[in-house]
């Protein structure tokens, strides 16, 4: 052994050292981040920390909200790339000058502004678009009937436009990811399909399935992916790497919510397996509804962002609604083979009130520093990659009525 | 790649002036008059053939040439197996020119560890494609099993010293690939979808992502390519030897698309003969 690692020790950077070639430009050309320079952030922005937004890599739309009566006009902007890309600002005539950092672009009027990046090996380009929004003040009670849907850019899954009030004014869900691991899927193979006049008055509905997610999805240890209809962002990009984390949940909300309505069916698949696909004797897959309050920014002023692995647990929670579920002693989940959820394969119409575990700040909740959650999943535990391949929950007519 | 070279030289050309003074000094009349080409030659005549038994430690990697740009650093390289057990027949056909023919099994590999850049990846798995350009660290472990079929033109450099050169052919009876992807030690691992611009999959060694099974599926049962060697008779019957197996001809065959560029199996191997 000891012959074997001196010679390897001898031979290999004599080898490779000759070997490696000079570094390539880079080919990657993403605008990693945003930011405003304002002198005074709050007289525009709702927290500081909206001055400056993370873009996610598959987003290529950046909105900034203000307050209604705000204006920010000129004002330098910052952009964050990939290494060795340069950005260039495309004018109304068509044209485009190389953009700098720290440049006043005019954000006036909700005008919106082109930007387009350029790989170092000048090869690969993306536009982006920025603009600035006035917030518009919502009503509260929110309603869901889920009637229109589209397919995604790509063609490949549907999607469900909702409320302005909603991250990007869209319904979220796993269909990117589940692109990811089943590339050959068509559009009704999805977990999140839409189901034409399947609805409980003959309208259409949504129909959330537990799906085997192939050879990719064995590869990696992610056997199954749940149903799934969520507000905030699904970043696609960590959908491998910490799913759970993937899950950024919950937007912005101006209003106490006290009660959930939710028409819903399930049908659990025939077993339940575990994260190894191997079959658990005994229990019986559970679907899942929740509406979550949380605090979006810490006393020192930093955001807080709920995500798939904390939903439940962040000390930052101040109200919730969820489906009955056996708990443990210590609040987390129990696995059952009698959920107590009351679902059956029939329509019927679920409330949930919404319980608060601490004081909601009237001036604080005007001045958006909470986020509303609702979640929606055929497998409560399909986070971690368990549930019955084959559990269907049909979703139809949400209602949130706010105080 | 000179250096290695140089230092293949400079190593052989200093045996050689040993071995040269030492062939002096024994003709010198020591041994009573006889010639060292005949004393250290074949068992009988300097025309004769003989066998050769040989026992070898084998080293080396399985490599695409030139490494492409994509790999950016070798972080980890350490042999698998690595025996080697063979058998030469050889005739001389004059007193410093000969051929031989041989047959060497073998158990070779090597496990090692790579940060790429912008590496090509198209993946099958049971017709789900993911394809696209990975950067991070990517881990390959290869083991072969199989005969190499040397046929040599043999030079006797010096009484003591042999070279030789010629084609060979490998034939493997079992061979593995595996494998897999993360982020390197800088937390950086992620495949962007179909273009350097399209998703962008995150990787982490928390949960790597494997190569599919069937990579050695994907590997050809020969390999063709060129054998380099040095004996050098220590002993009446015992020889020193190294050789070098160069591969020519691509290990995938070539309707496998998941690796963008051609490999070749290049091993060398140190050991022991006996000379009957």
């Amino acid at each position: 052994m000891r012959l074997k690692t001196f010679a390897a020790l001898a031979l290999t950077p004599l080898f490779f050292a000759s070997c490696i070639q000079d570094e390539e430009p880079n080919t990657e050309c993403d605008i990693e981040a945003v930011a405003l320079h304002l002198t005074s952030p709050s007289s525009c922005f709702f927290h500081d920390y909206d001055t400056l937004q993370t873009v996610i890599p598959a987003d290529s739309i950046i909105v900034f909200t203000i307050r209604s009566y705000a204006d920010v006009g000129l004002v330098p902007l910052s952009l964050r790339t990939t290494p060795g890309a340069t950005v260039y600002l495309l004018k109304e005539d068509g044209s485009e000058e190389l953009f700098q950092n720290g440049s006043l672009v005019d954000f006036s009027n909700e005008e919106i502004r082109w930007f387009r990046t350029v790989s170092e090996d000048k090869k690969w380009s993306r536009s982006y678009r920025i603009q600035v929004r006035h917030d518009k003040p919502s009503e509260g009670n929110l309603s869901f009937d889920f009637e229109d849907y589209r397919l995604d850019a790509t063609g490949k899954y549907y999607e469900w436009p909702a409320t302005e009030v909603f991250t990007d004014a869209m319904w979220k869900n796993g269909n990117p990811g589940f692109k990811i691991s089943k590339s050959s899927a068509q559009p009704m193979e999805y977990p999140s399909t839409p189901v034409v006049g399947g609805g409980p008055d003959g309208s259409n509905c949504v129909k959330l399935e537990t799906c085997d997610t192939g050879p990719f999805g064995k590869m990696v240890n992610m056997r199954l992916a749940s149903g799934s209809m969520f507000n905030g962002i699904f970043d696609v990009s960590n959908a491998i790497k910490d799913a759970l984390k993937a899950t950024l949940m919950g937007s912005p909300f101006t209003h106490k919510p006290e009660q959930l309505r939710i028409w819903l069916r399930y049908e659990p698949g025939s077993f339940f397996q575990d994260r190894s696909a191997m079959p658990v004797e005994g229990i019986v897959d559970e679907p899942d509804v929740y509406v979550v309050l949380y605090r979006n920014e810490d006393p020192l002023g930093n955001k807080v962002q709920i995500d798939g692995g904390d939903v439940m647990t962040n000390p930052f929670i101040v109200g919730k609604g969820r489906l009955p579920h056996h708990l443990n002693a210590d609040g987390s989940d129990q696995l059952s083979g009698n959920p107590i959820h009351g679902l059956t394969s029939e329509w019927q119409e679920i409330i949930i009130p919404v319980v608060y575990t601490e004081e909601v700040d009237e001036t604080i909740l005007k001045d958006k520093g909470y986020n509303l959650l609702i979640s929606i999943a055929s497998s409560w535990q399909g986070g971690y990659f368990q549930g019955a391949v084959g559990s269907k929950l049909f979703i139809d007519k949400l209602r949130l009525f706010c105080d | 790649m000179k250096r290695i070279i140089y230092l293949f030289a400079t190593f052989f050309f200093l045996t050689l002036s040993i071995d040269a003074r030492q062939d002096n000094s024994s003709s010198a009349g020591v041994t009573g008059g006889q010639d060292s080409w005949q004393k250290w030659g074949p068992t009988a005549g300097l025309k004769a053939g003989g066998v050769i038994v040989r026992a070898g430690y084998v080293i080396g990697g399985t490599t695409p040439l030139p490494l492409p740009a994509e790999i950016r650093k070798i972080n980890e390289f350490s042999p698998r197996g690595g025996i080697s057990l063979g058998i030469d027949g050889y005739r001389m056909i004059s007193k410093r020119w000969g051929i031989s023919l041989g047959a060497h099994f073998f158990w070779e590999g090597f496990h090692t560890s790579a940060d790429v850049k912008n590496y090509y990846v198209w993946l099958e798995t049971e017709g789900e494609i993911t394809k696209g350009y990975f950067t991070g660290t990517n881990v390959t472990n290869t083991e072969m099993w199989g005969v190499t079929l040397p046929l040599l033109a043999t030079f006797r450099v010096s009484p003591r010293w042999n070279i030789s050169v010629g084609p060979y052919m490998s034939c493997y009876f079992k061979q593995t690939f595996t494998g897999e992807v993360y982020d390197n030690k800088d937390g950086i691992g992620y495949l962007r979808e179909d273009s350097p611009v399209g998703n962008k999959i995150l990787m982490s060694r928390e949960n790597p992502t494997p190569y599919p099974d069937d990579f050695a599926d994907h590997m050809l049962p020969l390999n063709v390519g060129i054998e380099i060697g040095g004996d050098w008779k220590a002993l009446p019957h015992m020889n020193v030897f190294g050789k070098l197996d160069w591969g020519l001809t691509n290990i995938w065959s070539p309707s496998f698309e998941a690796i963008s560029f051609r490999m070749y199996p290049i091993y060398a191997t140190i050991g022991v003969a006996y000379r009957y």
